[in-house]
């Protein structure tokens, strides 16, 4: 049967909903824990979290149920029995990761690692578990170093995640889908379908004129629209942020030209954000809140909206089995 | 020394001339940064309690009195268990703030999330690690505990980063504004690493310099030490490859004190407790005491000389001021 890894264990596809694919509990770069201007108490944390999953659970209704996919990856704070209480007391799914955001968040340990090491840690938390959580991945991240340019390292993960994608069946998402071509070698060498990955951050304002998303679509590849709400028309946008009309004629352009199967959109909030100040106002709710009115008012039917929120997300993050070319 | 003279210890301020014998430069529970999160690597806190407490008893019993723990914020540092392991052993346990070198270092220190990202400076490094000396040692995203006794970085081995160097320079801020002493492992230029440290302002004889006993450092050992710095001796009991022998470092420290400079030496083994996710320094605490310091005598240094480098030095060197 068709399933996905949450952290409570694995659901049936049909369970999942309104998935939001790209999204973060809290995300704190590594070190960033040492750093007490950041702290929050637990209280707080909850405080801050707790209302907009189940607002997003509220939203998602009449979706038949909400799925919101953690992107944290390994050494960001990622935390995964604190993901599970969410969930068990909010009704959201919750997938969790294993990967890493970058090569410049993967600490020493793992910077040191062989591919074939970081394949058997990833295998290993989607098959086995995460820690001692027994809560196992349903996604692997991976990502692009800062400066836009494929590092060593970044390689060696992308590859290590090949090789466990197609061990076990689980989805890639990337951060970033910049200096995309090292990355689709890598993937096509390794036998793993583009339609495996889903290429994020097309979409940011930082990576616009550096990022071929039309080309890794033609490829095969699937397209991140995943910083949904990182508007420029924020009273304090991130440098990542975009003008707010100029990502949605982006992302309608994909829907005009007939590709709506090569898209996926998620917002990239933080619930409660781990080692940064975070975005204030930017929950996963945009989706629902402005970004389906958008759409709606654009003219695009709800057909296509479940296709983009339903149906795409539950065949990218069903655990498939895969035979190698 | 005066009464009044205080080291931070895991469990509160201890008069200096109550540390006894300090094995200086050592580490508890040492783990490779991400090495916690490795799916093969179990840190079961129950084991790792047992073999410290075995290896801290086994030291006092050579004499030993006070353990620091030299690794820094970020390299497994555990202050719950080391106070634990200080009430149930009753060696002092003095453990350490700092980070380094650059490639120890989190994303958060080296791609901060701001364009461009640009490396923690010195003025940060500084603020970081003297927080754990004025308002207590992190246990991360939970509570502060004890204050650091002591600030310790490391210069990347084939030379300073742009970033040790600004962790040196923190460091020496950090040691400024709280009056803990800085120990920093050289890279590839000690005299220069410890002029950027004293370039701060601070004394020399605030500063210990480790990793001298390395065979490409000889003769640096006395220019250190002739600065006014503390050399510290720190792979003692690790022999071979790029380290000398044990009889090679007794004639180093017989040649140190006989040129005057017996007051700026110090003795330790870099041993690591328990290590995990790099490979282990597997030398007793208690290796000075038992091996090191008879060769010692029998190459003719005297009682007064030995209770120097493993008693009054370390105390000078950690005692605040």
């Amino acid at each position: 049967m068709s399933h996905v890894n949450t952290v409570l264990g694995p659901i049936p596809t049909a369970e999942l909903g309104f998935v939001a694919v790209h999204e973060h509990i809290g995300y704190g770069m590594p070190g960033s824990e040492l750093d007490t201007k950041w702290w929050k108490t637990p209280e707080q944390r909850y405080e801050e979290t707790v209302p907009k999953l189940r607002r997003f659970h509220e939203n998602a209704a009449p979706y038949g149920g909400a799925t919101f996919v953690d992107a944290t990856g390994i050494c960001n704070g990622r935390d995964v029995n604190y993901y599970q209480s969410l969930s068990e007391k909010t009704g959201v799914h919750i997938v969790a990761s294993t990967g890493f955001v970058g090569g410049d968040t993967a600490l020493p340990f793992f910077e040191r690692a062989s591919v074939d090491y970081l394949y058997r840690q990833f295998v290993h938390e989607i098959t086995v578990g995460i820690g001692n959580t027994g809560g196992k991945a349903g996604i692997i991240k991976v990502g692009v170093s800062r400066g836009f340019k494929m590092k060593e390292l970044d390689l060696r993960i992308y590859r290590a995640a090949a090789r466990a994608a197609l061990e076990t069946g689980v989805p890639i998402f990337t951060h970033l889908a910049v200096d995309v071509e090292p990355a689709i070698d890598i993937f096509r060498e390794e036998g793993l379908p583009l339609d495996r990955v889903l290429f994020g951050h097309a979409d940011d304002g930082v990576s616009q004129g550096k990022v071929r998303d039309r080309w890794i679509a033609e490829q095969g590849g699937r397209i991140g629209f995943d910083t949904f709400g990182y508007d420029l028309e924020l009273p304090d946008p991130p440098f990542w942020g975009r003008p707010r009309q100029e990502r949605l004629d982006h992302f309608l352009g994909y829907l005009r030209d007939g590709l709506v199967d090569s898209v996926l959109a998620s917002a990239d909030a933080n619930c409660s954000p781990l080692g940064w100040p975070g975005v204030k106002g930017h929950t996963v709710n945009y989706l629902f809140e402005t970004l389906l009115p958008a759409l709606r008012e654009a003219g695009v039917d709800e057909a296509t909206i479940h296709r983009i929120f339903v149906e795409l997300p539950a065949d990218f993050l069903s655990i498939k089995t895969l035979v190698k070319d | 020394m005066t009464a009044t003279t205080c080291v931070n210890t895991v469990l509160g301020p201890v008069e200096a001339d109550e540390l006894g014998v300090v094995a200086v430069h050592e580490a508890l529970l040492s783990v490779l940064p991400g090495a916690q999160y490795a799916f093969d690597i179990t840190i079961d806190r129950v084991e790792v309690f047992e073999t410290l407490a075995a290896k801290l008893t086994e030291f006092r019993a050579a004499g030993g009195g006070t353990v620091v723990d030299a690794t820094g914020m970020f390299h497994g540092r555990d202050v719950r268990l080391y106070e634990a392991l200080s009430r149930t052993t009753g060696v002092h346990i003095v453990a350490s703030t700092g980070q380094g070198p650059e490639e120890l270092l989190g994303g958060y220190f080296l791609t901060p999330q701001t364009n461009p990202p640009t490396p923690w400076p010195a003025e940060k490094w500084a603020d970081l690690f003297g927080q754990e000396v004025t308002d207590g040692m992190v246990v991360p995203r939970v509570e502060r505990r004890g204050a650091a006794g002591l600030v310790t970085t490391a210069v990347t081995r084939a030379g300073a980063t742009a970033t040790d160097t600004e962790l040196l320079k923190g460091a020496a801020r950090a040691a400024l504004a709280t009056g803990v002493a800085v120990s920093f492992r050289v890279g590839a230029d000690p005299l220069a690493e410890l002029e950027t440290v004293l370039g701060e302002g601070l004394a020399a004889d605030r500063v210990a310099v480790g990793g001298l006993d390395r065979v490409d450092m000889s003769g640096l050992a006395a220019k250190i030490a002739e600065r006014g710095a503390y050399v510290v001796l720190d792979h003692i009991g690790t022999e071979g490859g790029e380290l000398p022998t044990d009889a090679e470092r007794v004639a180093l420290v017989a040649d140190l004190v006989g040129a005057g400079l017996g007051d700026r030496v110090l003795l330790s083994s870099s041993a690591t407790g328990v290590a995990k996710g790099h490979p282990a320094t597997d030398v007793a605490f208690s290796h000075v005491l038992t091996s090191f310091v008879p060769a010692l005598r029998a190459a003719g240094v005297s009682e007064d000389d030995v209770h120097r480098l493993l008693v009054a030095n370390p105390a000078a060197l950690l005692a605040l001021r």
